[in-house]
């Protein structure tokens, strides 16, 4: 008799994972960070509490904490190397950070959300 | 005519814009003074903007401050972001104001409900955070922030005290989720200290589902994280008599945009026959936030006396009439008072 975990496991279609990006989780006293393209990856936006902060419209209202979630893209083809290089890269550059996350895409489709 | 507002009407789609014309006859006819500003929201911007929300849309409610929204969809599984969502990130309305009172007409099986919701809008598992963290686990981050649970619970005590409550409770589940929900209780008792003259408790979230079904009156307002206050708004909606009658505001430190909290009903669009009083009492709110308070008191009057009546009266309430009739006989009432 297989097991509920197999059966469970056996009904989930197989699907190709490709590393696109990572999500730094960066704690910063001095506001909105501001990023340069750190090797192959790009910042593509920056969030607060969920909300974007960076690029575009920000309400002068916005309440912001320290903890800030900023997306990087890879401009090319990467691999986890890459992302071990980048973490160093950033360290490097004074960023303290509590989590980064590894964005894959899977057949294509992000797993992953945008920010509001 | 006095002061004159500026206010930015936003009628959705689906129902919304002949519910939000609805509205505007009747609020128009209450002797308010408000110059309306139209902007498109929701499903019907997609094919002209690209977004549910356009700049240009954002840009008019920063200008006005106020906006009055009838009901949009947001489609699911689509990768579009809610039109709703995006206005409460924006302009960090962070105050979900929900209250929920007995209308009289509406048979119900309590003698007393009349509870304000005080709902965090800006944080928990709305924080858009989500990973498929492999391919076949998915995670949603739970954020919950010391100033954004300070914040709400302040503007609950402060609003409670202005409008002569007398109780408040903080609903959580700190029991078992006691590093997000722990924070959000710590915050809001730190404010509590503040204002002794409100009484002040908590309650875990499971067993005030249960004590709302039970005994709802014993409650005044309840202050929740966002998760947890978007379900039991609703349920607070559903004891005095469903969405069709529950006002919501989401209010931030600049900014306040009242709208229904019901769905925009496609199925019937352009029939004229859905009862606009979700976004009427919304309006209602408005205009007290706008310190409108004599037209206000008229509206609502004047809705209560043709819901008793029950001669002018949308479907939903055992009437026959549109949308616009209901409304007409709301004016026609006002008048007849005047």
């Amino acid at each position: 008799m297989p097991t509920f975990t197999e059966i469970a496991k056996a009904t989930k279609k197989k699907r190709e994972i490709k590393l696109v990006g990572v999500d730094m989780y960066i704690i910063t006293e001095k506001g909105t960070p501001k990023f340069d393209d750190i090797g192959a990856f790009k910042c593509e936006f920056i969030s607060n509490r969920g909300t974007k902060v960076w690029p575009g419209f920000v309400s002068p209202d916005l309440l912001q904490v320290n903890w800030y979630r900023c997306r990087f893209m890879a401009t090319k083809d990467v691999q986890d190397a890459d992302i071990n290089a980048f973490l160093d890269a950033l360290t490097k550059k004074g960023w303290w950070w509590s989590a980064a996350q590894k964005l894959w895409t899977y057949d294509g489709e992000p797993g992953f959300s945008k920010a509001y | 005519m006095g002061t004159q507002h500026v206010v930015t009407m936003l009628p959705g789609e689906g129902t919304g814009p002949e519910i939000c014309e609805a509205v505007r006859l009747v609020i128009d006819a209450s002797g308010v003074n408000i110059k309306w500003e139209y902007e498109d929201i929701g499903l019907d911007c997609l094919e002209k903007y690209g977004t549910l929300l356009p700049d240009k849309t954002i840009q008019n409610i920063a200008k006005n401050k106020v906006a009055l929204k009838g009901p949009t969809t947001t489609p699911i599984g689509t990768g579009h972001k809610s039109a709703n969502v995006t206005l409460r990130k924006v302009f960090d309305l962070y105050a979900n104001v929900r209250p929920a009172k007995l209308i009289p007409v509406l048979k119900r099986p309590w003698d007393k409900i009349d509870i304000i919701n005080f709902r965090e809008n800006t944080e928990d598992s709305y924080a858009a955070i989500e990973h498929m963290v492999s391919d076949e686990v998915a995670q949603c981050l739970k954020v919950i922030t010391w100033p954004g649970s300070y914040r709400i619970a302040d503007f609950a005590f402060k609003w409670a005290k202005a409008n002569g409550r007398k109780k408040i409770y903080c609903v959580h589940k700190a029991n078992i989720m006691k590093m997000t929900d722990g924070l959000f209780l710590d915050a809001f008792r730190e404010v509590a200290k503040q204002h002794p003259d409100i009484e002040s408790g908590d309650i875990i979230v499971d067993n005030c589902c249960m004590q709302l079904v039970r005994n709802p009156a014993q409650f005044d307002c309840l202050v929740l994280p966002n998760l947890y206050g978007d379900i039991l708004t609703d349920l607070c909606a559903g004891l005095v008599g469903g969405l069709g009658f529950a006002p919501g505001a989401n209010v931030g430190d600049g900014c306040a945009i009242f709208e229904a909290v019901h769905g925009s009903a496609p199925k019937y669009a352009g029939m004229k026959k859905v009862n606009p009083s979700a976004v009427l009492v919304s309006g209602i709110m408005m205009l007290r936030w706008l310190k409108e308070e004599a037209a206000a008191a008229r509206i609502e009057k004047a809705m209560f006396a043709v819901l008793d009546e029950r001669k002018h009266v949308t479907y939903d309430v055992g009437g026959t009439a549109k949308t616009d009739e209901y409304a007409q006989a709301i004016v026609d009432k006002m008048h007849a008072k005047a």
